[in-house]
């Protein structure tokens, strides 16, 4: 869905505040470095290599099939790269001291059922070996964050859908974690839920907390990301600042509109059909100011910037991958 | 770094015992340290200053990882309570199992007819003996067989018959002549069924009792003893002429009242169903005990049966069988539910190995069987079981967890789904259940399907069990179950260990 332009300056604020956060913290947690895995003779990430600074909100983009869940797997230790390394404070994420600081919270909710909210965090604070008054205050700490007080000694499945995603994120933060994994966080979620995850992501962001961040939705990786990685086929496709990847990858913006009178004598670029104009230009403010000066008269005209999801269809193309 | 000096934090604990450690907040830095979080002295230790102490640091890592492993137990015991099926299964069905077999079991008092047995020596051949015979024979209940006095003693005694009856010589002479003196009736029963024997008495009163009415039927066979009565008075009292006169009138008074009965009672046939016995109570038969030495083949059912104790000294054994069984089956699928409801893979991004999930598993269900036989034994002892050996009970019920867990363990990485699992491990239950003996004892089994039971671990849980509350096992005896229960059991458990840490979920 293409931003309209107060969505843009948000999304610009947004980046250059948060874009002066994550300069000043800027050091490597993870290091990737050309890991390699195939599942039988299908290659499901080739040679990649990448590095997740501390302190940043890192987008991991990729369409169905690209990888991104055997990328996220070799991240945190569940698959064993064929050849290559992952490092996260120069140790293994196999190695149990460094699991301990990563919170993950998977894509299908990854929570029990039959226990209650406050049961699921108690539990897996456990596991992180928090106890006592300690486990107690990180519980009650999640549970807020999630807006599950009122809720936090019933049943998971007696929650709905957006509550239980939000328990699912709180289950990877109770033991606050130095990492996150959060992989789709907002699938099958309404809106309120969907914003009130953003706030969080952003306020842990901000507090320091690195996150990795994969999502089918490019309009929350641009608005949350400060850098991004698109993967395809197994393939790093690129990785760069949105703003980089936008300018590199996103070609130029639209200019549209719909069109009153144009003088005999000059030229309309773009297209024009039944009154509705469309152009693609770089340069679309200088484009419709020479027209207005040329006499065409316009009743509308709106101007897209070429956004992420742009950049994501250019480099991975618009063929269905299910 | 705010997370170390919170009070109350395990890790911090951990980090005070543990000799050497920094102090809290000493300017340690992140990366300094081998590890953050909460995860114990390990996770504490200074990179750059390995501590000299490894054993404690290896202790305090081995706590941790216990401490993991049994909130991954208890957590799994918490939704075993709240799936109520499930603990149907765990809990409630075995109760069903134990009292239907119980009852079944006790229905069949150890397995023998409802007719009981009985092989009666005949010494006397008289007709009074043939009716005798004949009337204990038409007794509801009894099975009466002719034998000589040793056929019938060995029959009894090698438990082919429940009971044997001699009728004396002489018997016809006297029997249901209740003025005069009775003929003893010598009674041998089984020593391990007392009940039987009182049935048998009171069974040879009965047909005592037919006769003495048979007697009052026809009144001229008393005709015969009345003269014999009288012969033998007037020899004893020859000497005395008066006292010859005075008996010889009451002689000829006797005679000719039995006439007259005769004769009235052919003029005017009796009432149906009155027997003449004029429904008066006496000792109308005189029983007496012979004694029979009961040997019984230890191997046979009976000798077998012959040991326990109550009716559920079987059935419960059986049932706490099936309570280990269904716990298997309830915690076989918990990988797979693991792993599809994705908490699998959060638990494998948390600082776990794959043997602690396991292991947590394995807890859980060692726990449950434990507290099933627990609970069987204690429902059994109120209704009657009474274990021979609570120290060998309790070996048993442990080993038998143990074994049970081994295999959950292997069931519960043989498949990827929960349809799979619930597939092969009701499949593997229902299987080592039939040939086990947790539905028909094995001992009522046929031959080969007895030798052919030692391949389930069932038979061997229920043999040390039952070894343990009734067969009086003696422990040189349980040894050999206990140590294949034990090697099933290492068997399984290293399979589903090996099975999960080659895994990719």
């Amino acid at each position: 869905m293409p931003l309209g332009m107060d969505k843009i300056s948000q999304r610009t604020a947004n980046h250059d505040r948060t874009q002066a956060h994550f300069v000043q913290e800027y050091r490597p947690l993870i290091t990737a470095q050309n890991i390699h895995k195939a599942w039988g003779k299908i290659v499901a990430v080739s040679d990649l290599s990448i590095e997740i600074r501390r302190g940043e909100l890192f987008g991991l983009l990729g369409p169905n099939g690209a990888g991104k869940s055997t990328t996220i797997g070799m991240l945190i230790g569940l698959v064993a790269p064929d050849s290559g390394s992952v490092e996260m404070n120069g140790r293994p994420p196999t190695d149990l001291a460094t699991r301990s600081k990563i919170g993950f919270a998977p894509q299908s909710l990854s929570l029990y059922g039959e226990l209650t909210g406050a049961e699921n965090l108690e539990f897996f604070g456990a596991l992180y070996g928090l106890a006592g008054q300690t486990l107690r205050e990180r519980v009650k700490w999640a549970l807020q964050l999630a807006g599950l007080e009122d809720r936090s000694r019933h049943r998971v499945s007696t929650y709905s859908g957006g509550m239980k995603r939000r328990l699912n994120i709180a289950v990877a933060l109770v033991h606050k974690p130095d990492m996150l994994l959060l992989d789709e966080p907002t699938v099958g979620v309404d809106p309120q839920s969907r914003n009130h995850i953003f706030q969080w992501i952003e306020q842990l962001n901000r507090e320091g907390l690195t996150i990795l961040y994969t999502t089918h939705y490019m309009e929350e990786a641009q608005r949350l990301c400060q850098r991004v990685a698109i993967i395809d086929g197994g393939k790093l496709m690129a990785l760069d600042t949105v703003d980089s990847l936008i300018t590199k990858h996103g070609g130029g913006s639209l200019a549209q509109g719909t069109v009153d009178y144009v003088p005999s004598g000059v030229s309309l670029p773009g297209n024009l059909r039944e009154g509705q104009w469309r152009h693609e230009t770089t340069t679309p403010l200088e484009e419709i100011t020479r027209l207005t000066q040329a006499g065409v008269r316009f009743q509308t005209v709106q101007i897209t910037r070429p956004d992420l999801e742009s950049v994501f269809l250019s480099l991975t193309g618009k063929t269905l991958r299910d | 770094m705010e997370r170390f000096t919170q009070s109350g934090n395990w890790g911090q604990l951990l980090y005070n015992r543990s000799p050497g450690s920094r102090a809290i907040g000493d300017n340690c830095s992140t990366t300094d340290l081998q590890a953050v979080g909460q995860l114990g002295t390990i996770a504490l230790q200074p990179i750059s200053r390995p501590t000299s102490n490894w054993g404690q640091l290896l202790y305090n890592r081995t706590q941790f990882a216990m401490q993991q492993t049994i909130a991954l137990a208890l957590k799994d015991l918490k939704l075993l309570l709240r799936d109520k099926l499930g603990a149907f299964f765990i809990i409630g069905f075995p109760i069903l199992m134990g009292l239907f077999f119980g009852l079944v079991m006790g229905g069949q008092q150890s397995g023998r007819s409802g007719k009981m047995k009985v092989a009666l020596v005949d010494l006397d051949q008289s007709p009074q003996s043939a009716r005798f015979r004949e009337s204990l024979g038409g007794t509801d209940g009894i099975e009466l067989e002719a034998a000589d006095e040793m056929a019938a003693r060995e029959s009894v005694r090698l438990g082919k018959r429940t009971g044997m009856v001699v009728v004396p010589k002489g018997y016809g002479e006297t029997a249901g002549l209740i003025w005069l003196e009775q003929p003893e009736i010598g009674v041998g029963v089984d020593p391990s069924r007392t009940a039987e024997a009182a049935m048998l008495e009171g069974m040879i009163m009965q047909a005592t009792a037919s006769l003495i009415g048979d007697r009052f039927k026809e009144p001229l066979a008393f005709l015969p003893s009345i003269q014999t009565a009288r012969e033998s008075l007037l020899a004893e009292t020859a000497p005395n002429p008066a006292v010859q006169l005075i008996a010889g009138g009451f002689f000829d008074q006797l005679e000719n009242m039995v006439k007259s009965a005769d004769q009235l009672q052919k003029s005017d046939a009796p009432a149906e169903g009155d027997t003449g016995s004029g429904g008066f109570e006496m000792n109308f038969a005189k029983i007496g005990r012979i004694d029979v030495t009961r040997e019984v083949d230890a191997k046979s059912i009976e000798g077998q049966l012959g040991k326990r104790r109550s009716q559920w000294d079987i059935s419960f054994p059986q049932a706490m069988l099936w309570g280990v069984l269904g716990s298997v089956a309830g915690f076989s699928l918990s990988i797979a539910r693991e792993r599809s409801q994705g908490t699998l893979m959060r638990l494998r991004s948390a600082p776990l190995s794959k043997l602690q999930i396991l292991l947590g598993k394995a807890l859980a269900c060692f726990l449950t069987s434990v507290f099933v036989i627990l609970f069987m034994t204690g429902l059994g002892l109120l209704i009657g079981m009474r274990p021979e050996s609570y120290p060998k009970l309790a070996v048993a019920g442990l080993v038998t967890s143990f074994c049970f867990v081994g295999i959950m363990m292997t069931l519960s990485v043989l498949g990827k789904t929960e349809e799979s699992v619930s597939g092969t491990g009701w499949a593997a239950n229902m299987v080592m259940a039939m040939l086990g003996g947790a539905m028909i004892p094995v001992m009522f089994m046929p031959g080969f399907l007895q030798k052919l039971s030692v391949i389930s671990p069932i038979r061997w849980a229920i043999l040390l069990i039952e070894g343990a509350i009734w067969r009086g096992f003696s422990w040189g005896e349980m040894a050999s179950a206990i140590a294949v229960l034990l090697a099933i059991g290492a068997t399984g458990l290293a399979i589903g260990t090996v099975i999960l840490s080659k895994r990719q979920d």
